[in-house]
């Protein structure tokens, strides 16, 4: 067997070779660490390749053996985790010179999850800085590239696990959103990105950047797998008192196809205004016409509060940072930078040294927002705003079961392009920000390519409404059938 | 003034968040978040005097969970890793000056 043999693979088609018995838990895993060494001087996807205890891992489910009866779903498949996402023993950095080294005590729940499904954790992908980014490039370790063009962004936060993805250095891995990291980076990179709705996977050992925002979310070369995964990490968790009392996810609620076509898909026309790519709008409006073909309703719908959304979580979002970002002192855990002084002296000269401009830019803006005398100017009103996205969310579900946007605005940029200018790297989540702020689950598709760059669809549903966006999802991929991403890496070099 | 950030208050905020900076550095983050806070004043645009502030979504009940300790084997570990500990203590410079009087 070799890479391009999986090109096309759910993990299905993994767990039927390990059932005939012609693949191992091993030599898979051989094989993507291949891939890694192949292209990853050139992607720089991973931040930490878990080599020794993956293999030792895979051994261990060997000798164990597949009990066919009960195998858990995951057996012996590998998965690239997001360098903000707590892993006993592995070293977790969020990107930041701060945590460098710093080798978590404990599991976040989803690795339990993943690890008791029989999931073996490849490596820790590469993201920005606290995840307070859109391309990857305020990573401290140095930017990831995009698979299709390596002059190019992969989107971010979650780059690294898009870009290990897109190239399948991985067959699975875990993001995270705030504002949208999980699903701008699957959409630069042509694979799929879940956004959860808010409180249905479990947040513990997930570094917290804005608690009120931030959700684990799935991400996947297939619709498919991207629900494979979500079945696996959804679902009650003590430990976060933010995480919904429910059962995990169930493909029981995924609606049936018949189902599906009677589906109204309400279009906001806010998300089709001039800033966006004319050749974006195109290629949606195409998959537009295909659903209307196939029998589903396409109806034009408002989000009035749409354009405030932006500003709103830019006072929102940094606010809670600020706030969680105080317990980087130097004192538990990371970077401390000691020398003469007080504890006071020893306090700033580990923050100075151990953050990056863009954490350091977010902490100011949330300790203004947040200062006496301007927090009914800003935090307040962000709150208020909050209130007017989600109402505005509200009304539209009484008029169509899902909404049909572009993820992004823009294509992949080009690494530089954006990051003299703060603000206009924020615009890059302009679409993906009200959806993060109502708490309600978004996904990424891809739904075609131009001039060789994926098109990323964006399918918004209502709170724990997965299940009726995973039908469409798949409907939707069906018709579509575009190959899955294997791009040439280093190919595409222009001279 | 909103909207209006000045290098002085930059400053301050600075001190508060516990970062230093070069004054060409503080005037770099100063022009930044002047930017960046003169777009919220988009959000004057709207009429909010009436609508209630939401400071977390959540769509369900939060759950309430039994209120027990629970064993926790992982201190060694937390130990091990931070950056100056002494037996079961973290390590940390002088916290009160010698010539400070305590109130």
């Amino acid at each position: 067997m070799n890479l391009r043999d999986f090109r096309n693979f759910t993990i299905r088609d993994y767990q039927d070779l390990f059932a005939k018995g012609e693949l191992v838990p091993r030599e898979l895993l051989t094989i993507f660490l291949e891939r890694i060494r192949e292209v990853d001087s050139l992607l720089h996807a991973f931040l930490f390749v878990n080599e020794d205890r993956a293999f030792a891992r895979a051994q261990k489910l060997e000798e164990e053996g597949r009990d066919r009866s009960v195998c858990p779903p995951l057996w012996g498949i590998p998965i690239a985790i997001k360098d903000n996402i707590c892993t006993l023993g592995i070293p977790t950095t969020c990107a930041s010179r701060i945590l460098e080294g710093y080798i978590p005590p404990y599991n976040a729940t989803v690795i339990e999850r993943l690890e008791a499904a029989g999931a073996i954790i490849l490596g820790k992908t590469n993201m920005d800085e606290f995840a307070m980014g859109s391309s990857t490039e305020n990573s401290a370790y140095g930017p990831t590239r995009n698979p299709f063009d390596l002059e190019r962004v992969p989107g971010g936060s979650s780059g690294g696990s898009a870009a290990a993805l897109a190239s399948l250095e991985a067959p699975l891995a875990l993001g995270s959103d705030t504002g949208g990291s999980v699903r701008q980076p699957a959409a630069f990179c042509g694979i799929v990105g879940l956004r959860p709705t808010y409180g249905r996977v479990s947040r513990y050992g997930l570094v917290s950047f804005a608690s009120s925002l931030d959700q684990i979310g799935p991400m996947a070369r297939t619709v498919e797998d991207t629900i494979t995964l979500f079945e696996i990490i959804s679902g009650r968790d003590e430990r976060d008192s933010t995480c919904a009392p429910y059962p995990p996810f169930s493909r029981a609620e995924i609606p049936q196809e018949e189902e599906v076509r009677k589906m109204i898909i309400g279009l906001p026309r806010e998300y089709f205004s001039e800033g966006v790519d004319s050749r974006i709008v195109g290629t949606i409006e195409e998959v537009l016409k295909g659903l209307e073909k196939e029998g589903l309703t396409i109806r034009e719908v408002s989000l009035p509060h749409t354009s405030y959304a932006l500003e709103a979580y830019y006072i929102v979002a940094p606010s809670e940072a600020s706030s969680n970002l105080a317990r980087y002192d130097g004192v538990l855990y990371g970077l401390r930078e000691g020398g003469e002084g007080t504890l006071q002296d020893m306090y700033f000269r580990t923050r100075t040294s151990g953050f990056g401009a863009e954490v350091k830019r977010r902490i100011l803006l949330g300790t203004y927002s947040l200062s006496s005398g301007y927090y009914d100017a800003y935090y307040l009103k962000g709150m208020k705003v909050r209130t007017l996205v989600r109402q505005d969310f509200e009304r539209a579900f009484q008029e169509c079961h899902l909404l049909i946007t572009p993820v992004s605005p823009v294509f992949p940029f080009f690494l530089g392009e954006r990051t003299k200018n703060p603000y206009e790297m924020y615009l890059a989540d302009v679409f993906t920000i009200p959806s993060a702020m109502a708490g309600i689950p978004a996904l990424s598709l891809n739904c075609g390519y131009v001039d060789n760059l994926p098109v990323g669809l964006q399918i918004i549903a209502g709170p724990f409404q997965e299940g009726v966006l995973f039908g469409l999802a798949l409907f939707l991929e069906q018709m579509l059938s575009l190959p899955l991403p294997l791009p040439e890496i280093g190919q595409q070099r222009r001279s | 003034m909103p909207g209006h950030v000045s290098l002085e208050e930059v400053r301050k905020i600075a001190q508060l968040a516990k970062l230093s900076f070069s004054e060409e550095e503080l005037t770099r983050f100063f022009q930044d978040i002047s930017d960046i806070i003169a777009h919220f004043e988009k959000l004057n645009e709207l009429d909010l005097e009436d609508v209630s502030p939401t400071s977390h979504i959540s769509w369900s009940q939060p759950p309430m969970n039994p209120d027990e300790p629970v064993d926790w084997q992982g201190s060694d570990l937390v130990l091990k890793h931070a950056p100056c500990a002494a037996g079961r203590y973290f390590i940390v410079p002088k916290v009160v000056e010698k010539e400070e009087k305590l109130s």
